[in-house]
């Protein structure tokens, strides 16, 4: 594998990732921009109406039938928060043109698609096309109306909202729905063009074999543009609440859903996810098998950390009469590990599974990408094998301290009505 | 025991098929280049398969609904310790996953694959089932299903199972009631695990960074030999005929959502393998921004991006059906019953059809491209009665008057099912 970056203009990056071994090609561009509810929605319309139309292909119809014409080829956007950072993305994907049965050159018209999509988008008069605007809207608010269908995701959600409380953190990724219903055609072509002015720029192409094209054609394509890049900064601590707030909602569900937002000051992020690993991700953790399998209370029980925000997460599904039996335990097996109760299983099975994690993270294009843009937004570019030297350094002493800096800060409750009372 | 090489002539992959002394059917793929390794021990026993005898039994034996799912989650605990702990020692990942017709053991991992293959031949042997077990996994599996019981695709999916299926189990929830797994012990758990549990009704799939022969060293280490006790699985009878062409449910969601599925004519082989490209063909056709139909919804906002056909088959069952979230359902069972007898009428573009089966073939590609798609797709074309790549060979073969005669033969408007989740008031 060969990567290499590159400066293709003022915060505009270029990585390329060249791997022999894939059948396809990758593509991600990624809009770094701040978190708002002003501006969360209707950047998420600007970013998803790229890849339903373009000036070419002017609508999405005539945009599926080319990409299905390259073998499928994908093309698609997201939204999504990181820290107090909106992230959105183009994604391309297609395959190499070793595999075209009648010789096309699937590189080449997915290079020229691309930037008709980006640079010269389906607009007019300032304002994008209605058609593809309302195709986008429907979308989006079906999605986010659409929250409530995926129960866990959906209290993992309002648990973030209630922690982050005043912070811009506290938008989704996508926006409000209120923010969609209002915005036009002409709000999401403003934010397109304020995304390509102001956003920090990152792209990803992941090729089997040395190919510049991609790299000057976006090079040529943001040529002399105004850019005006603004910083933006996701790693914001999350204050404490002075006092552990507790929200509760009541849903005609079969399960209740616990979730318990912690708060720490810690900025050891290595620590942080160790403790995440033996307290509550994997299988080995003390969550799984004492909530799990040695109470029998809930089929699920699991944390994770989310350094850039010093908030840790654990969440669980339960039956409402048992809701205090599981806090007591989770809250219990917490104390465990700041009494510094870890066993060698613990520390070196997490240990082995980071090890695992990083040595497939060459495995697939996506990986790759992800690897490599959470790299840059950590502000870090390291080898997987460098990231793992980091956690092996990591000591029962600091995760203990980790553990100790955890302080209560909120509960997101999702009740049953039915045994109510 | 021979080595039987399986070669793509489209794609120029390729993998190892061997019928281990032992009874098992195993698959290998060596892949250059990968780091990562994914094996899966897989069974041919489902939620559907609960009645059964071996051959030396009088009497067919009949099981609670959800045992298959016990047994699964059961078989992670032997009499030391958990299996989970075992992967804990060498890093690998472990999970294991239920559905109608097979059960699967699996890990990933990059490293000690030698080590963790020996932990998944071994304890998918060594079956531990005692009333202390049995009865703890009560509350945990009873958690699982009021989980999934929330979950509105769940919902929709089975609502549609029920108002197609009169009798075949196809339409019971995989993990079973709350009441019907109350009825499962260590015995019945034993029973079921002897009879489809033997080696000969299993098949091995691995796939990555490994050496073929050294996993053939450790089948030859860790396999007993299994005799085939000549296990038959049957189902009731099914009628063609639906149950009821409507079921709606209301939840509490945010956005409605549907499936129209049609009870389709099942089939086993190469014979599927035809149906399968064909309706997959008419679904891919049916759910295709490009075309006029699909264009119209969503310019009408009938639909969204999320609206999708899927074709789903196994012992004894075959739909094609549809999902998306829609406030207006009927309007799109409306189109595209119009739609299907539009085709069947003035057929199919040829044009259309051409980038059709370009899509599917790109996706095929794509899964040969992935070390987890590889070792799931030799697992389900054996499971299936056929060869890995013999999909992409029948996809080019497939003609638009297949599609059509498909259409035509099992898209039937009198054996189409509407399945609405509502949002409650």
């Amino acid at each position: 594998m060969i990567y290499k970056r590159s400066e293709l203009g003022d915060n505009i990056g270029f990585s390329t990732i060249i791997d022999e071994k894939f059948k396809t090609c990758s593509l991600a561009v990624f809009f770094l921009t701040e978190l708002s509810n002003d501006t969360a929605a209707v950047n998420t319309l600007a970013t998803s109406i790229l890849t339903t139309s373009s000036s070419r292909y002017r609508s999405y119809a005539a945009l599926s039938e080319k990409l299905s014409e390259l073998y499928g080829a994908g093309l698609g956007s997201s939204a999504r928060k990181k820290g107090d950072a909106q992230i959105l993305s183009i994604r391309a994907s297609w395959l190499d043109s070793r595999y075209a049965i009648d010789g096309e050159d699937i590189g080449s018209e997915m290079r020229e698609l691309i930037r008709d999509c980006l640079f010269s988008p389906n607009a007019e008069n300032g304002a994008f096309d209605e058609a593809s605007f309302a195709i986008a809207k429907k979308d989006l608010l079906d999605r986010i109306d659409g929250e409530l269908n995926q129960k866990r995701s959906y209290a993992l959600a309002q648990a973030a909202k209630l922690a982050y409380r005043g912070e811009p953190a506290e938008c989704t990724g996508y926006g409000s729905r209120e923010a969609a219903l209002a915005a036009t055609p002409g709000d999401a072509f403003r934010a397109y063009c304020q995304l390509m002015k102001t956003a920090q720029i990152e792209i990803y192409y992941v090729t089997p074999r040395e190919d510049d094209s991609f790299a000057e054609m976006f090079r040529s394509s943001f040529g002399s543009s105004d850019r005006q890049p603004k910083s933006v900064n996701m790693r914001n601590h999350s204050p404490l609440k002075a006092e552990v707030e507790t929200v509760s909602e009541e849903f005609d569900v079969n399960q209740c859903k616990a979730v318990m937002a912690f708060k720490t000051d810690s900025d050891d992020i290595y620590a942080l996810k160790m403790l995440s690993l033996i307290y509550g991700e994997m299988p080995f953790s003390k969550l799984f098998l004492n909530v799990r399998e040695k109470m029998s209370l809930c089929y699920y029980c699991a944390s994770h950390s989310v350094s850039v925000k010093g908030a840790f997460f654990v969440d669980c599904g339960v039956e409402r009469s048992n809701i205090e039996k599981a806090e007591a335990e989770i809250k219990a097996q917490l104390n465990e590990i700041r009494q510094g109760n870890i066993t060698d299983m613990e520390m070196e099975g997490s240990l082995m599974a980071l090890d695992n994690a990083v040595l497939q993270i060459g495995d697939t294009p996506s990986s790759y990408i992800s690897w490599y843009f959470d790299c840059f937004c950590d502000g870090d570019i390291i080898s997987p094998e460098e990231h793992f030297r980091r956690f092996t350094e990591v000591t029962r002493e600091r995760i203990v301290e980790a553990a100790n800096s955890l302080k209560p800060d909120s509960i997101y409750l999702m009740l049953n009505k039915e045994v109510q009372g | 025991m021979e080595k039987e090489i399986l070669t793509s002539s489209r794609t120029g992959d390729s993998c190892i098929h061997v019928k281990h002394s032992s009874g098992l059917d195993v698959y290998i793929c060596e892949m250059n280049g990968f780091s990562s390794i994914e094996a899966l021990i897989g069974t041919k026993y489902g939620s559907v398969n609960n009645i059964f005898k071996n051959a030396a039994d009088s009497d067919y034996t009949t099981v609670p609904e959800g045992i298959a799912h016990f047994l699964e989650h059961k078989l992670f605990e032997n009499e030391d310790c958990g299996v989970f702990e075992l992967y804990a020692r060498t890093g690998a990942s472990c999970n294991a996953f239920t559905s109608f017709d097979k059960t699967c053991y699996l890990f990933s991992c990059s490293k000690n694959y030698e080590e963790n293959l020996k932990i998944l031949l071994d304890f998918v042997q060594k079956p531990y089932f005692t009333k202390e077990n049995v009865d703890k996994e009560m509350g945990i599996i009873g958690q699982e299903i009021k989980m999934t019981n929330d979950n509105p695709e769940w919902r929709v999916f089975f609502n549609m199972l029920r108002g197609m299926y009169h009798a075949h189990p196809i339409k019971i929830d995989i993990a079973g009631t709350v009441e019907s797994i109350a009825q499962i012990d260590a015995d019945l758990l034993y029973k079921c695990y002897d009879a489809f549990y033997n080696l000969n009704n299993m098949v091995l799939s691995i796939a990555g960074n490994i050496s073929a022969d050294k996993v053939l060293e450790i089948c030859d280490q860790c396999l007993k030999p299994s005799a085939d006790k000549g296990l038959e699985t049957v189902f009731p009878e099914e009628p063609a005929e639906i149950v009821t062409s409507e079921v709606t449910e209301k939840l509490p969601i945010g956005a409605s959502i549907f499936q129209l599925g049609y009870k389709c004519t099942p089939s086993e082989g190469a014979q599927r393998l035809k149906d399968v490209a064909a309706a997959s063909t008419a679904a891919a056709l049916l759910t295709d921004p490009a075309l006029p139909m699909c264009e119209r919804l969503l310019n009408e906002e009938t639909i969204n991006s999320t609206f999708d056909g899927e074709v789903f088959y196994g012992s004894d069952y075959f739909t094609v059906f549809f999902s998306g979230e829609s406030d207006r359902p009927h309007e799109v069972r409306e189109a595209l019953i119009a739609e299907i007898d539009r085709l069947i009428t003035e057929g199919i573009r040829e044009k259309d059809f051409q980038r059709i089966k370009k899509t599917a073939y790109g996706a095929m590609i794509r899964g040969l491209n992935n070390v987890e798609a590889v070792s799931n797709l030799m697992l389900s074309a054996h499971m299936d009665g056929t060869g890995p790549y013999d999909a992409i060979e029948v996809l080019s073969d497939l003609t638009c008057a297949d599609v059509i005669d498909y259409m035509r033969r099992e898209m039937r408007p009198d054996r189409s099912v509407l399945s609405i989740i509502e949002k409650e008031a």
